[in-house]
């Protein structure tokens, strides 16, 4: 049961994490696979926050306004312009992979390559429904549920959201309607970025030291989440995470914890191979 | 219902008008008016250009050259946006929704230009002008039949009391039954409360029965215009569409 | 000097295993289209298959200290020539992902997460390959009799490795510049119209994932041979990257800008480093390295997307390069296009019809044919018939399914229910490329043309049977495909003279302008050597002067033996040539006949003028 305690934990990041990715996907179909670099260069700087006397918790929101930040301008100033040229999307992914390494080891090579560790004591553990989380987990719990119940009344309530969902479904007819779609993408990229620093600091906090290239495989796990739910589907996105989530920590218990991103791993071979555009989606999604 | 559903009509006119894609024009000289209260219908085989007209209207295919007007502005080659800001409601033949948002929602992107307080009672009015959509609110529009997805289509539209309503072929892939009622009953209906109606149809014969005036276009150009009674009884009418003159020689 | 040239010989081997990976990858990626973001994998499989079969049983060795499988003591070159087989067969898993029609971003990101998961696996698993320490002491060829540390041996080795790399330039080289090459082209700029054209991209795709795995297997069994090591910290997934950046540096789709780029980034970055003065960090370095290579990508990309030593432009005319008529351009140039000698082309010669008369039988015929999209009856219980010899017209309102009801006949989408037939076979279940083959052909409302190929590639591309297109036929070499080719090409100029478009023969087709690019479609599907040709308004975009001229070759086509189904809304054309013709209407056959007698039945003219 304590392996629930943790896939919770995982499930409740990861589900903020994809949720970001995937809303990138959708509004500007872009896989970009630069979102662990971002994750992580946000969770250095809200580190550094820390380090100089500010709280932990504190420090989180220049996590969350780094990752913002980082994403409009990545999409504004490089996937846009790529875009434009039209073409095929392969091209645009292999920029951001470049874009990653550019990211992740420009950081690397700023901060050095040894692990750093917030500090934030993880707190006197809870017991309850046969879980053991410490409360910094709990904390973590908490603000990932406030986050994506946010996110949820954001698409679901506001103007905004609607606009969002709008864009997603059809950019021409949201045009046709009056929505400004260049500000919505905007808008949804520093969303979704702040999203993703939110994710890669509570990460960085969670799993307690962390280097610059510590980020670097969570890519595996966003992706299976995604396409577990269906590419640009945030609901999609929050399932895939939750089930990728509990899978691998109650597998990582149950056979053996080195192999615990197999799981993931199959599961997102598996849906390329006969869904890929989720379980629940279908082929429109594109 | 106090909340009227259109504002009085405006002329959209064009003059001399090419458009298409890629710099090379699929329609061209084109002049055409559109005038408040009237239903004006543009009709013609396929591939004759109906379609890209309407979308060089609407600011989304580019105009090459002439001008396109609305109540004294020119809009041409405006941004969409801008287009349906001036009071031109467009509905595209095809993705004239959005499949996964609710009709609710499709309905308050339409009306995005609005102020907050106003959304709720412009849906009333709208959703009073087409009942099928009360019980369906918080359906997916995806999920609606032909019909219910045209006439939320045109409600969303509708939420921006749009002098000029551009209907892009409403009826295809409707059942007859349905199209007949939606053109007669909605269409026809909104130029009689004052609207300007610019109507682009494959179902000839029934966009006459319900037009003002009627322009036949063949081969990117109009080929014929006219009261449709006239129309309808001109032998080069039927020919436009079954014959051959529709190639300019 | 003992030590420059000990540094000589490493630069030597490196280089060669990276020209070599580098080569692969471009087979892959420049010239078939696969993005192949795994592509490390191979290379490390076939390191580890070299080092686990030159070694001895793990228990016996090395007093136990690290664990493997295998460990069969085989003799050079046994362990080369088993990575090279390791290599291959890894490819046959991933051909699940790149073998379907999945978007190539999609398979790219199932390529790459493979990659990241199999290290994972390898690093965790020890019994299998030692795990994270890694495999080392693997013995150098030939170590008994020869010490691996003499500088003579060390030249030897670099020699055997450029070898290799040259024998593989060529090998590539000999698959590339042959008809199967050509095909392999053509399936990277649209792999749909590829299909459409009889190319079976499973079995390119397969092919090249093989075939390129093999020699990074090779790749990774030299270098292992040379290092003597081989772990996971050495092939991250992101030394895929490396060689992705050194490709888009040196220029995909040619083969000395992919060895180009290997010198220039995997080997020129690795020796770089080691001339700078140290520094206090020890992971500054690797880090900026890293950082330089992803902005090398960006900034390619961006401003010179096509490499140092671009892509070649194949000039198979036989024109000097300076005769190449400038890529016409400006929005009226389809107005100037003049057709050729068009009446004067032997299509039974040119296109291998049979000699028979027209008998006029139901050569294809369709029962309950459906269409269901989303829940939406597109194409409803259309059962038509065609006969050979006649250009049958297929007209209705939009939105009526003709387009759909074409690309059902013709494999391109599957139907939902009913029938097909075709010389009486039932074909419902045959795959499109097949269907090609058996001569049922196809070409599409929008363009189609493979851009990166020329007019004349575009055309000789779609002649069926060539020994040439396949991957043994490209092997035997220009000696057994040559002449044929020489012939095919002959074949393609004259029907380029027929349609006027002679002096494009060199020029790329996406450079073309609308109404020449329509054309090459045309002359494309006729090189394929249809018996039924299915042509999907193929007016469209093109100027009224010209479709008449080329209803009159279609009526000529039919007099000589083909059978055409023309979708089109242009009634003119059905009016002037086709007969009979079928009317759909939402998604149903409504009548049939000639144009005078649809313009007769009432139902016909509802259907257009009032739904």
């Amino acid at each position: 049961m304590s392996s629930f305690g943790f896939g919770l934990i995982t499930a409740a990041v990861l589900a903020i994490a994809t949720v970001g990715f995937t809303m990138q996907f959708a509004v500007t179909n872009v896989l970009n696979l630069a979102y662990g670099s971002v994750m992580i260069n946000s969770a250095f700087v809200s580190y550094y926050l820390n380090v100089h006397g500010v709280t932990a918790w504190v420090s989180l929101v220049g996590g969350v306004f780094t990752g913002s930040v980082v994403s409009w301008a990545l999409n504004r100033f490089i996937f846009t312009p790529f875009q434009r040229r039209n073409l095929a999307p392969i091209t645009v992914v292999i920029v951001a992979l470049g874009v990653d390494l550019v990211g992740t080891f420009g950081l690397q090579a700023i901060v050095g390559g040894g692990y750093v560790s917030f500090r934030q004591s993880p707190g006197s553990e809870y017991h309850f429904l046969g879980m053991i989380l410490s409360g910094l987990q709990l904390v973590i719990l908490a603000i990932c549920a406030v986050v994506l119940g946010l996110v949820h009344w954001v698409l679901k309530y506001t103007r905004l959201g609607k606009a969002m969902r709008a864009t997603s479904a059809n950019p021409n007819l949201a045009r046709n309607s009056g929505v400004k779609v260049q500000r919505v993408i905007s808008t949804t990229w520093l969303i979704s970025g702040a999203l993703c620093g939110l994710a890669g600091t509570v990460l960085a906090m969670n799993t307690g030291v962390f280097e610059a290239t510590s980020a670097q495989l969570y890519i595996v796990l966003l992706l299976a989440a995604m396409f577990l739910g269906g590419p640009g589907e945030p609901y999609g996105a929050m399932f895939g995470a939750l089930t990728i989530g509990l899978a691998t920590e109650i597998s990582a218990a149950y056979f053996s914890p080195q192999y615990k991103e197999v799981i993931a791993f199959l599961a997102l071979l598996g849906m390329l191979t006969f869904r890929p555009y989720g379980i629940f989606g279908s082929e429109k999604t594109n | 219902m106090s909340v009227e559903l259109s504002q009085p009509g405006l002329v959209l006119s064009t003059t001399a008008l090419s458009a298409g894609y890629d710099g090379r024009a699929i329609v061209s000289d084109i002049s055409i008016e559109a005038s408040p209260g009237k239903v004006i219908s543009i009709v013609g085989p396929n591939g004759s250009g109906k379609s890209t007209l309407l979308k060089a209207l609407v600011g989304v295919v580019r105009v090459l050259d002439g001008t396109v007007s609305v109540g004294g502005n020119d809009i041409t080659n405006l941004p969409s946006e801008e287009v349906a800001k001036l009071g031109v409601g467009y509905v595209p033949q095809i993705d004239d929704v959005f499949p996964p948002l609710t009709v609710k929602e499709n309905l308050e992107i339409g009306g995005y230009l609005l102020r907050r307080s106003e959304i709720p009672d412009r849906i009333a009015a709208v959703v009073d002008r087409f009942p099928r959509l009360k019980e369906m609110m918080s359906r997916k529009a995806g999920k609606l039949s032909g019909g219910e997805r045209k006439m939320l289509a045109m409600g969303r539209v509708l939420m921006l009391s749009p002098s000029v309503l551009v209907l892009d072929e409403p009826t295809a892939n409707l059942a007859p039954m349905v199209a007949t009622q939606l053109l007669e009953e909605y269409v026809r209906g909104f130029a009689d409360q004052g609207s300007t109606v610019l109507l682009v149809e494959q179902r000839a014969k029934s966009a006459l029965r319900i037009s003002d005036w009627t322009y036949v276009l063949g081969g990117g150009r109009v080929v014929l215009d006219g009261a449709p009674k006239d129309l309808q009884e001109n032998p080069l009418f039927v020919e436009s569409f079954l014959g051959g003159s529709s190639i300019p020689k | 000097m003992g030590a420059w040239a000990f540094y000589l010989t490493t630069i030597i081997v490196y280089g060669a295993v990276d020209a070599m990976a580098c080569m692969a990858l471009n087979v892959e990626f420049g010239f078939a289209g696969i993005s192949n973001f795994g592509f490390i994998i191979f290379q490390s499989a076939g390191a580890y298959a070299a080092a686990v079969l030159s070694m001895p049983p793990a228990a016996t060795s090395n007093g136990g200290f690290q664990q493997y499988v295998l460990g069969w003591n085989l003799p050079w070159p046994f362990p080369w020539i088993g990575a090279a087989i390791v290599g291959g067969l890894l490819a046959l898993p991933f051909v699940f992902l790149v073998g379907k029609r999945l978007r190539g971003d999609f398979a790219a990101v199932g390529l790459l997460v493979s990659a990241v998961l199999l290290n994972v696996l390898v690093k965790d698993f020890v019994p299998l390959l030692n795990g994270d320490a890694g495999i080392s002491i693997v013995p150098a060829p030939f170590q008994s009799i020869w010490n691996p540390q003499a500088l003579g041996y060390q030249f030897a080795y670099g020699g055997v490795a450029v070898v290799l790399t040259v024998l593989v330039y060529f090998l590539f080289r000999r698959l590339t510049e042959s008809p199967y090459g050509r095909s392999l082209r053509a399936m990277r700029d649209n792999d749909v119209v590829a299909d459409s054209l009889g190319k079976n991209l499973r079995l390119q795709r397969t092919t090249t994932l093989v075939v390129g795995g093999m020699v990074a297997g090779l790749s990774g069994a030299i270098l292992v041979g040379f290092i003597s090591l081989w772990a996971p910290g050495a092939w991250g997934y992101a030394e895929t990257i490396v060689l992705f950046a050194a490709i888009i540096l040196g220029g995909a789709g040619n083969h000395k800008g992919a060895i180009l780029g290997a010198l220039l980034v995997p080997l020129g970055f690795e020796e770089i480093t080691r001339f700078l003065p140290p520094v206090a960090n020890p992971t500054l370095v690797p880090a900026l390295e890293w950082v330089a290579i992803g902005l090398l990508i960006i900034l390619f990309l961006w401003f010179r997307p096509e490499g140092i030593l671009p892509e070649r432009r194949r000039i198979l005319s036989g024109a000097p390069a300076s005769a190449l008529a400038p890529v016409p351009s400006g929005k009226d140039t389809d107005a100037l296009i003049q057709l050729g000698n068009l009446d004067e082309l032997n299509f039974r010669k040119l296109l291998r019809l049979e000699e028979t008369a027209n008998d006029h039988r139901v050569i294809l015929s369709t029962q309950g044919l459906t269409k269901i999209f989303h829940g939406v009856t597109v194409v409803s219980d259309v059962s038509i018939e065609v006969r050979q010899g006649r250009l049958t017209g297929l007209i209705g309102p939009n939105g009526a399914g003709k387009s759909t009801t074409l690309a059902m006949l013709a494999g391109t989408l599957a139907s939902s229910g009913g029938r097909i037939f075709y010389e009486g076979r039932d074909i419902t279940d045959v795959p499109s490329n097949q269907r090609a083959n058996l001569g049922l052909v196809r070409t599409f409302q929008l363009a189609s043309e493979f851009k990166k190929l020329t007019v004349l590639e575009n055309l000789v591309s779609a002649i069926p049977k060539q020994s040439g297109d396949s991957f043994w036929g490209a092997m035997r070499g220009r000696r057994h495909w040559g002449r044929e080719d020489k012939e095919n090409i002959e074949r393609a100029m004259e029907m380029l003279g027929g349609f006027g478009l002679t002096q494009y023969a060199d020029a790329y087709a996406g450079g073309l302008s609308g109404g020449q690019r329509r054309l090459v479609e045309i002359m494309r599907a006729l090189l394929a050597e249809p018996k039924v040709l299915l042509l999907d308004e193929p007016m469209a975009g093109v100027h009224p002067r010209l479709a008449h001229k080329i209803g009159d070759q279609l009526t000529r086509l039919c007099e000589a033996g083909m059978t055409v189904l023309m979708v089109e809304h242009e009634l003119s054309i059905m009016d002037a040539f086709c007969d009979p013709v079928i009317v759909l209407a939402e998604g149903k056959v409504l009548a049939q006949g000639t144009m005078a007698d649809l313009r007769a039945n009432l139902e016909v003219v509802e259907a257009y003028l009032v739904g």
